[in-house]
């Protein structure tokens, strides 16, 4: 200790202008560094000093979200005589109930949403939207809570549960749909499989519960509906294409993100998002 | 040994010349804010360097190889602010064995002040689709502010055209004949005047539509009497009469008739749609579907206008996973392949134009997106392929 002192005294204190000069410089080095430190914990977002969340303050002092949907989507969002009904809508008020305030709905075109979270007409969008990387820049993407995407359905005593398992056999698709175009790409991967293609999702799904395709790749939305009066059929764990479905908010609003993101995860946790789910399916079926 | 630098006593120099040693020499710290300017310039000066727009060159001219001369596409240029995108897209319109499409030229952006007509953007398209062989239907209408009232009048849309202005769009449409006449398909007179926001958020009026059609042809002929106009390009609607909506365009046909719009227009452009129905769905003056466009067919039989040809300048279903008056994209394929088996079979009718064949960004009219043949970044959909198999003469790619 004793010796750091004295070279410090020596330093401050000595003779040498140059090491004089390097010990100075050296500790505003550290000042401005400590300084830059300090400032960047104290003007964090939500820090003393930092941007604050505006739309989560406002939600909890007017204890009301509001959440900009689409109407036109059945079985995810629908216009109904008394009020706006659907996955989507259920999702929306269950959020909303989890963060103990209440969901305003604002119905709008599909056009405007986006409009409508920039210019805060609405604190968040849950309309179908897939992540779109050139708004990144100020929407924030929450964790998927549906995936529309394509998923094999194959017979239950023979499932399938990856392209892969179909080397040398037959699927069934839909006519120009992305699981049409997965297929071609499998197609030239593996050594052998033929395409059979139908106008409709439903034709396809038969085709694989009768056996004349192995499995067939058709969207979740089609499978899920066709699912429950057809227990002949297992739709795959995994999806072949994903589609997923996000909520859309603004990165601004980083305290209300973060707590949608822990209700949304909630809500898939105990199991409330699939009863959603697959209680307007089997309506909509 | 000897002392290191530092520890060597100054050397006896006079203390004047010793301080000044200690300062930092005037010159140099006048050497030093120069190169700090400099560096200060060369950093501003590269900030304003852009990347050089891409350049466009247009090639050798090129001819449209198919089989179907049926097969056409309504584009969106109008709107297409980059050349290259200009270029592209008629390219692929070409590739996919269209030989005419139909683009739209709005008054507004030509003739921004009275009397001085800017044809920049306009010659662009033109010069683009004639070196790739194509044939432009040309698409006329909207009207610039200095043509409708001013606003502390009254506040009125683009598509408002006041009747004492007709005289000024007609004067429009024969300078764009003039100009482009030779490589034009035909102009189209008005976009769906029997609705009413397309008749500036009034009564759509057959009889004033007539007049502002007999000025236009009178203006076209002038300029090029070869010139084919497009009378019509009237919409399908189910509204009733007396509706402030819009009026069936079966009942606008009749009455443009009884104004006298017979010797005004060379051709009907018609658009039609088909919505959830399929091609081979019978007309029905009730129903929005396909063949609803051969009522319109009956009407010019009736006038004794049958010699005339029908253009469906806009035509198509949409694959929108989330509306429900669309279809699912293979039944897409297959209803527009058929509609156009049933033109081609028509002898009063030349073309099938299918609306649209891209947009310039899809972010904000998700509605049109589905109905295009190619995204906004020139993503070819299946339906594109599907197209140009049957205009190429190909097997087509998405049969069952």
């Amino acid at each position: 200790m004793n010796r750091w002192t004295a070279r410090i005294r020596s330093l401050v204190g000595g003779d040498d202008r140059r090491a004089r000069w390097r010990f100075w410089l050296a500790l505003a080095a550290l000042l401005v560094i400590v300084a830059g430190g300090v400032a960047w914990r104290l003007t964090r977002p939500g820090a003393r000093f930092g941007p604050q969340d505006g739309t989560w303050r406002r939600v909890q002092i007017n204890g009301d979200l509001y959440v900009g949907l689409d109407p036109s989507y059945p079985p995810f969002a629908e216009w109904t005589p008394e009020q706006i009904v659907g996955i989507e809508a259920d999702l929306a008020r269950e959020i909303g109930r989890r963060l103990g305030v209440e969901t305003q709905i604002l119905i709008m075109g599909y056009d405007s949403l986006y409009d409508a979270l920039y210019t805060g007409k609405v604190d968040m969008l849950i309309a179908g939207l897939h992540p779109d990387a050139t708004l990144t820049d100020w929407v924030y993407y929450s964790q998927p809570y549906f995936d529309a995407g394509q998923v094999l359905v194959s017979p239950r005593d023979a499932p399938v549960s990856a392209m892969r398992a179909l080397d040398g056999q037959t699927i069934a698709v839909e006519m120009a749909s992305s699981g049409d175009a997965a297929a071609r790409r499998w197609a030239r991967r593996l050594h052998a499989l033929t395409i059979e293609r139908h106008l409709l999702p439903q034709d396809a799904l038969r085709s694989a519960e009768e056996g004349r395709a192995a499995a067939a790749l058709v969207d979740a939305i089609s499978a899920r509906l066709y699912l429950p009066a057809h227990p002949g059929l297992v739709m795959a764990a995994e999806m072949t294409v994903a589609e997923p479905y996000v909520i859309a908010m603004r990165r601004g609003d980083f305290r209300l993100t973060a707590h949608v993101e822990q209700a949304l995860q909630a809500i898939r946790a105990d199991g409330s998002l699939d009863e959603i789910i697959a209680h307007w399916l089997l309506q909509a079926g | 040994m000897r002392p290191l630098r530092r520890d060597r006593p100054h050397q006896s120099a006079p203390p004047h010349v010793m301080k000044r040693l200690a300062r930092p020499s005037r010159h140099k710290l006048f050497a030093h804010l120069l190169r700090a300017g400099g560096l200060l310039l060369v950093a501003g000066a590269l900030t304003t360097l852009r990347p050089a727009p891409p350049r466009v060159v247009l090639g050798p001219p090129h001819t449209v190889q198919t089989v179907s001369p049926t097969v056409c596409v309504h584009t969106r240029l109008t709107d297409e602010v980059d050349e290259w995108k200009i270029q592209r897209t008629l390219h692929m319109v070409r590739e996919m064995g269209a030989a005419t499409i139909v683009e739209f030229f709005p008054w507004p952006y030509v003739e921004r002040e009275r009397g001085s007509y800017d044809w920049a953007h306009a010659d662009r398209i033109m010069r683009h689709a004639e070196n790739q062989g194509l044939t432009v239907i040309a698409r006329l209408g909207l009207v610039p502010a200095w043509a409708r009232p001013p606003v502390r009048e009254k506040v009125t849309t683009l598509t408002y055209l006041p009747a004492e202005r007709f005289g000024d769009f007609a004067r429009y449409v024969g300078a764009f004949v003039a100009r482009y006449g030779d490589r034009l398909g035909g102009v189209i007179i008005w976009n769906e005047p029997n609705l009413s926001h397309e008749w500036g958020d009034r009564s759509p009026d057959p009889a004033a539509y007539t007049e502002l059609l007999r000025l236009s042809y009178q203006a076209a002929h002038a300029a090029n009497p070869a010139i084919a106009v497009f009378g019509g390009a009237l919409a399908p609607t189910n509204e009733p009469e007396g509706s402030g909506s819009g009026m069936h365009e079966v009942r606008f046909l009749e009455r443009m008739y009884q104004a006298g719009a017979a010797p005004y227009f060379d051709a009907l452009a018609a658009h039609t749609y088909g919505f959830t129905h399929t091609p081979a769905d019978p007309p029905d003056p009730q129903t929005i579907n396909f063949r609803r466009v051969e009522l319109l067919r009956a009407v010019m039989v009736r006038y004794g206008d049958g010699a005339k040809p029908i253009t469906i300048t806009e035509s198509g279903w949409s694959d929108d996973p989330r509306w429900t008056r669309a279809v699912r994209p293979g039944q897409r394929i297959a209803y527009t392949l058929e509609a156009l088996d049933l033109v081609t079979a028509w002898p009063w009718a030349d073309h099938l134009c299918l609306w649209q064949f891209r947009q310039p960004s899809d972010f904000h009219n998700r509605r049109d997106a589905y109905y295009a043949l190619v995204s906004s970044d020139f993503f070819a959909r299946p339906i594109y392929e599907a197209v140009q198999a049957y205009a190429l003469g190909w097997e087509n790619p998405y049969a069952p």
